[in-house]
């Protein structure tokens, strides 16, 4: 039996880094959809039913990262996919930030700081995935 | 024995205005005749100001330089001759010695009697009476405007090269990625693919030297070197180099100018550093807007009254909330997803203000924004 082809949900409001992690995860063989701002990427979550998510927490969009992390982990039918966070800020990991998750805040599974090490990320998104 | 420590001080400062003291014999002359002038003359020019103040803080007493800074003021309250204020200050060191009659340090701002207003640092101390209560307190003020200044700035260092490495990362980033899809489309002979990494390449490379001039604009100490030029001429060359960027990222960019502006002192190199700046900022406000495909930069210089002109940058591109457009030049703004935002602001707004300039930003979320830039026509040649 061939194994299904997982399909990751790439968010970011930079067109450059979304066609980069596009390129990247498709020739590594992924299934890749994109989304420019937090709000298509939930309604994207709800529609294609991502395997895993790919998230910039720092976009400029009036929709933050981490409230896309928080409405995808409140979703009962969405909660379980792994959620990858991408921040340019280093440990500080940006506006919003907090170090444990609570009833209003929820961190993503995994951080990656800007640039991120490709190989890393790969290895990372297989162990998300159970690869 | 604290308490010990504190009565002793204040049963000296309470007869320190009476009579000098013994003057050791190999005393210098200087320190001699100075020694001789007694304690409330040395009181009097100590570098600091010194107040005695009772229970309601009415000030019973004042040295010289105290009165120099702020006037007459025994009979008047502290807070009226520090703070032209009329009620007592949130945390005040001389109503907690009063209370415990302990040394109590405080930070407080006060308005000196030219209208200035300086920062000080306040050491409060009790004059106790012969029942060990507290019968006054001496008040000491020390003007620490130019350490908190300094701090200030340190303060404003970290910040920036917080921003700075955020910037830097995500350049770093766009690098990455564009040379990664330079190699895949090499490998692949696909020239699309290497022709998109490409792009994204340059676009990088042009952020990071855009971001080098800001940092060593905003990092020099310099003063403007003005010359007589006309502000339409400096509209034209700056729009000039924006034409190709503006054709690849679908904006139309417009100049116009009126040609009856005079001309007028200004250091041109730092106002093409701003108009650059404002371009380069309604740039991304128009990259970030996915709504509209093709967008609108409307660069102007015209006369606004009788004494000033005018420079504008406008844009139909995503626009600002309220809070973002409060914040946009009082700090680093550090919220910033994109690279190259927060530092270029910051450097116009340094130029406008070594102009001698006022800068409006209207703004609607969606919509777009404009920046104007206030200058006089008749800046004098050395700002």
């Amino acid at each position: 039996m061939v194994d299904k082809v997982a399909k990751i949900l790439i968010i970011d409001d930079n067109r450059d880094f979304l066609f980069t992690m596009e390129t990247f995860l498709k020739r590594n063989g992924f299934a890749t959809i994109t989304a420019e701002d937090g709000e298509k990427g939930l309604e994207l979550a709800q529609k294609e039913h991502p395997d895993l998510v790919l998230l910039d927490v720092m976009m400029e969009t009036l929709f933050s990262g981490f409230e896309v992390c928080k409405q995808l982990k409140l979703d009962p039918g969405l909660k379980d996919i792994p959620v990858i966070g991408i921040s340019g800020m280093g440990d500080e990991l940006g506006v919003g930030y907090k170090k444990e998750s609570d009833k209003e805040y929820f961190n993503p599974d995994e951080f990656f700081e800007k640039p991120v090490d490709k190989g890393k990320l790969l290895a990372k998104i297989k162990e998300l995935l159970g690869q | 024995m604290g308490k010990k420590k504190h009565q002793n001080k204040g049963e000296r400062s309470n007869s320190l205005e009476h009579g000098s003291t013994k003057v050791p014999p190999d005393t210098p002359r200087g320190a001699r005749e100075l020694t001789d002038l007694g304690y409330k003359a040395i009181i009097d020019l100590l570098p600091c100001y010194l107040t005695i103040q009772d229970r309601s803080f009415q000030i019973l007493q004042t040295n010289q330089t105290f009165r120099n800074d702020f006037g007459e003021a025994a009979g008047k309250k502290c807070y009226e001759a520090y703070k032209k204020g009329s009620e007592t200050c949130p945390s005040c060191p001389v109503a907690k010695t009063f209370a415990d009659k302990k040394v109590h340090i405080g930070e407080e701002t006060v308005q000196l009697a030219d209208g200035a207003l300086a920062q000080m640092i306040v050491y409060a101390a009790p004059v106790l009476d012969a029942f060990g209560n507290v019968a006054a307190v001496i008040e000491l003020s020390t003007n620490i405007s130019k350490i908190k200044e300094m701090q200030k700035e340190l303060t404003f260092l970290g910040q920036s090269i917080a921003t700075l490495s955020h910037d830097i990362k995500n350049i770093l980033e766009g690098l990455q990625g564009g040379a990664y899809v330079v190699d895949e489309g090499l490998k692949d002979e696909d020239k699309e693919l290497v022709n998109r990494g490409w792009s994204i390449v340059k676009k990088n490379i042009a952020e990071v030297s855009s971001l080098v001039r800001n940092i060593l604009y905003s990092s020099k100490k310099r003063h403007p070197t003005c010359e007589l030029v006309a502000p339409e001429a400096l509209v034209r060359e700056v729009v000039g180099l924006f034409h190709e960027k503006a054709k690849s990222l679908n904006i139309e960019l417009k100049e116009l100018y009126n040609p009856r502006l005079p001309l007028v002192n200004l250091d041109p190199v730092a106002i093409r550093r701003m108009l650059s700046n404002l371009i380069w900022n309604a740039f991304e406000a128009c990259e970030n807007d996915r709504e509209k495909a093709v967008h609108t930069v409307s660069v102007r210089a015209d006369f606004y009254d009788g004494n000033h002109f005018l420079f504008e940058v406008e844009d139909d591109g995503i626009g600002m909330d309220e809070s973002t457009r409060e914040k946009l030049f009082t700090d680093f703004y550090s919220t910033k997803g994109t690279a190259g935002t927060g530092l270029g602001l910051l450097v116009v707004h340094k130029i406008v203000t070594e102009h001698g300039g006022k800068i409006e930003v209207f703004t609607r979320p969606g919509k777009g924004s404009l920046f104007r830039v206030l200058l006089s026509m008749r800046q004098p040649r050395n700002l």
